[in-house]
């Protein structure tokens, strides 16, 4: 199974010599749990080795053994050759390991150049600090990770694709050997994903070794030589990085692709939103937002609509002014709920409407994480559970409890903390929350983003059975074979406008082709299928 | 204790390891450490425990009742990731107000003690809209209502103490006031009896209503309450209407207790209630926090001043007992918020 890498056009430096990294064997337990079971990991001179698993799979235990992180029970390591036994993630980081966590160590009131030499500041006369100098080697570092940024700006001020770049040259700045990235597209768009899938063959081709954690296959051909598919503390298996995805899905989870996505519905009911040549506008302009400039689309009873776009191509912006979230503003044009005039532009408003939003950062905005799984779920629906402003524990009871068993939230115990969940239970909870609004539009915001495939066909059978009800249901995704799979039509976005659609089964090439086109007379041409 | 039913509602959200228990009941076990630190320490009068005596522990509930009114709505404050610093300098606006009304205006008490406490909870109230309309930092908002509430206080006093004296006619306050001084059977302090009130009406507001559960997912993750459709900007405003609204209350008592009014009253009590809160268990960054234990924090706040006074402890000994007090709250916080893999930040 141990396939060398086909001729690409970027597989001219592995192969170079022995392996840069080998580890052997690798074993660790927690308590009475095998995170690793004889795991055997090898890494080469440039090569990007891609590492998958679902949650608990024990990709973050390998990772923090190779990063000194996690003291392993048993196993061999060697780089270039030579053992080496990591104490703590600084002998690591003296061998040149260097982990990129998916929380980035960065530190957001200090400015890049500081971040970058922290801990080693460059001085003068071994007393002041020498910013200048340092300035400029982070100009040059930076280069190195692809982005041309000022030295100067406070790392709190970037965007997080930005971030991800500046944690790479960090990493440089260390003189890393070996880079470890775990997740790094986790919090990123589509386009800065894109530029950072650039950056990293750019490092490899310069003869770092980097092994990428991933959770998205459809990033695994832009950025990998080699995958690794581990399960249950094991390696399960080896593919090419072209491998088809379903065959990726089978190593994952031992099922195949196209059963993800449960079977779509037979017919739709009456339309609940009517966008019609719909723009917003805000009372507070917000950087950095593609306001809806133009908007025409449909979404019926019973129905599951995508929107996809590139990032900036105004999809998140649309639904946050749908709902009112984090702006206030005015629609013009036709925006019709269920038939009338909604007069959108508030959470109130959406609310009454009856529209429901899970956005896209369930921790940042879907729950209160300290707070329990009981008071979380109710928190959009207290009104109901409080008589007379009065909180009554029986309704709430009630209502909690129907729903843990409605959306199967595990540990079934209303008093857990929210903060203490897996990722696709908090997105349970949050669904829950929503769904207790007895909406007839739902809003979905990447909402498979950072939960593993298993979980993933499991919100898509839960979106699926909701719809079956009758509820109409708009989702945004940068996942183009998420929103294939699982929706009824597909809408395209760019530049704040609805360029064009597409029925159920369209080719994903096609959808790029209309999400990228440099102007509108391409999208017209493109086709209209609805 | 009348308080012990209320703290019923807290117990629907238990946390498990026993750490995390003796965070939740951090305040009271302070307490009871301290109750039982009073029995061991106390001076012996007659054969008898001067710390137990009616006379003694009367001493230690009135001292605590104006702290403990203005921890209360600290408590509520704080809860939603807030902070009021104001609280002392409008107990002293309050206080004065209500002795210049009473004594140089000759207003009777139904008409100046609505308005005194009008006055707190809408200079609260202002500060709270300052804070979310601005975005300004309620830290900064508040620092500035203090200096305001303290300039104001100078100006209705004319920058000089005024003593109440009751009786009927100009220049004297209606002898009813004078009850706020008096106590109950000759033991129980009415100032205490107002603060006891307050503190059922509070725990019961935090607990068991929608309110309630606003502040705390106001506090908790402003941004995720907002999308709930919470009004989170009228729930922030609310919370220091609630501070200046105990505040007045406090200056009034203070006022009453002591039969007069000086605008500079009320320095320092804004850190004395934080205090109270924060060994109470409510955690400063918001989302999370007991009423209960403010009222617990409080009362132990009074009865360790209290044994360290009866032992003659100077002063500046029972600043940094009080110090040290603070810090072992928080340390034990931060402990188990690391321990369970929540809360802290």
């Amino acid at each position: 199974m141990r396939a060398e890498v086909p001729g690409t056009d970027r597989a001219e430096t592995p192969g170079t010599g022995g392996p840069l990294l080998s580890m052997r064997g690798v074993r660790k337990r927690f308590g009475g749990v095998h995170a690793l079971r004889g795991v055997d990991f090898d890494l080469r001179r440039g090569e990007v080795h891609v590492l998958l698993g679902e949650n608990g799979a024990g990709k973050s235990t390998l990772m923090g053994v190779l990063s000194g992180a996690i003291v392993p029970d048993d196993g061999e390591i060697s780089i270039e050759g030579v053992p080496v036994r990591f104490g703590s993630p600084r002998d690591a980081h003296e061998a040149g390991v260097i982990m990129i966590p998916q929380e980035l160590d960065l530190v957001p009131g200090l400015d890049i150049a500081a971040n970058l030499f922290l801990g080693k500041e460059r001085r003068r006369g071994g007393l002041a600090l020498d910013n200048r100098r340092m300035r400029a080697e982070a100009r040059t570092l930076l280069e190195r990770a692809g982005v041309s940024l000022d030295a100067s700006l406070p790392v709190g001020s970037l965007r997080m694709g930005e971030r991800q770049l500046v944690a790479i040259a960090k990493a440089l700045a260390a003189d890393a050997r070996i880079l470890i990235m775990d997740e790094p597209t986790a919090a990123l768009s589509a386009a800065e994903a894109d530029h950072l899938a650039g950056v990293t063959r750019e490092l490899a081709a310069r003869g770092v070794g980097i092994v990428y954690i991933s959770h998205r296959l459809e990033e695994v051909p832009r950025v990998g030589d080699r995958v690794t598919v581990m399960r249950d503390g094991q390696r399960v298996g080896e593919a090419s990085p072209r491998a088809p995805q379903s065959e990726l899905v089978d190593l994952l989870v031992g099922r195949p692709f196209s059963e993800l996505f449960p079977p779509r519905a037979a017919s739709v009911g009456a339309p609940v939103l009517e966008l019609a040549g719909a723009s917003y506008a805000p009372d507070r302009p917000r950087p950095g937002w593609q306001h809806t400039r133009d908007a025409t689309l449909s979404v019926h009873e019973g129905e599951i609509v995508g929107l996809t776009g590139l990032m900036g191509a105004g999809r998140t912006e649309m639904m946050s002014a749908l709902f009112g979230f984090g702006t206030t503003g005015r629609w013009r044009g036709t925006v019709r709920v269920g038939g009338v005039d909604a007069g959108l532009g508030s959470v109130g408003a959406a609310r009454r409407a009856g529209i429901a939003f899970v956005t896209d950062d369930r921790r940042g905005t879907g729950l209160v994480l300290q707070h329990a799984v009981s008071e979380n779920v109710t928190m959009s629906t207290w009104r109901r559970v409080t008589p007379f402003g009065f909180v009554s524990r029986r309704l709430q009871g009630r209502a909690v409890s129907r729903a843990i068993a409605d959306y199967d939230v595990r540990p079934r115990r209303p008093e857990a903390l929210a903060i203490n969940l897996s990722g696709g239970n908090q997105q349970k909870v949050v669904f829950a929350k929503e769904l207790l609004t007895r909406p007839r539009l739902l809003l979905l915001d990447e909402p498979t983003r950072g939960v593993d495939v298993g979980a993933k066909a499991e919100i898509y059978r839960q979106v699926r059975s909701l719809s079956a009800t009758g509820l109409g249901v708009l989702v945004a995704s940068s996942e183009l074979p998420e929103l294939i799979g699982l929706c009824d039509r597909i809408v395209v976005m760019r530049d704040g406008r609805t360029v064009c659609e597409f029925g159920a089964e369209a080719d994903e090439a096609a959808i790029r082709a209309a999400s990228e086109a440099a102007d509108d007379t391409a999208a017209a041409a493109g086709p209209h299928a609805a | 204790m009348s308080l012990a039913a209320a703290s019923a509602p807290e117990a629907a959200r238990p946390r498990r390891s026993p750490v995390a228990l003796l965070v939740r009941f951090q305040s009271l076990l302070g307490l009871l450490i301290v109750i039982a630190a009073g029995l061991v320490f106390s001076p012996h009068r007659h054969g008898r425990l001067l710390f137990l005596q009616p006379d003694n522990v009367a001493n230690i509930i009135r001292s605590i009742s104006e702290t403990g009114i203005l921890a209360l709505g600290m408590t509520f404050v704080i809860i939603a990731a807030g902070i009021d610093l104001s609280v002392g300098a409008v107990l002293g606006l309050s206080s004065v107000t209500t002795a210049d009304l009473l004594v140089n205006d000759g207003w009777g008490l139904w008409s100046t003690l609505p308005l005194v406490v009008l006055i707190g909870t809408a200079f609260g109230a202002v500060q709270g809209a300052i804070s979310t309309r601005f975005r300004i930092q309620a830290f900064i908002v508040t620092l500035a209502g203090l200096q305001a509430a303290r300039g104001l206080a100078l100006i209705v006093s004319d920058n000089s103490f005024i003593n109440i004296n009751y009786g009927h006619g100009p220049g004297s306050a209606p002898p009813a006031f004078a009850v706020l001084g008096e106590r109950i059977g000759g033991v129980f302090p009415v100032a205490t009896l107002v603060f006891i009130l307050l503190a059922v009406a509070a725990v019961a507001l935090l607990n068991v209503t929608r309110y309630g559960r606003y502040v705390f997912a106001t506090g908790g993750n402003e941004r995720a309450a907002r999308l709930s459709g919470i009004p989170v900007s009228r729930i922030k405003v609310s919370v220091y209407a609630l501070t200046g609204f105990a505040s007045a209350i406090a200056g009034i008592v203070h006022a009453g207790q002591f039969s007069f009014g000086s605008p500079n009253d009320g320095t320092g009590y804004e850190l004395n209630a934080i205090a109270a809160v924060v060994i109470g268990g409510t955690d400063l960054f918001g989302g999370a926090g007991s009423m209960v234990g403010t009222v617990a924090g409080a009362v132990m706040l009074g009865a360790l001043a209290n044994i360290l006074q009866l032992n003659d402890v100077s002063p500046a000994m029972q600043l940094l007992a009080t110090g040290a007090i603070i810090v072992a709250a928080a340390a034990l916080q931060t402990y188990v918020g690391q321990r369970s893999g929540g809360g802290s930040r």
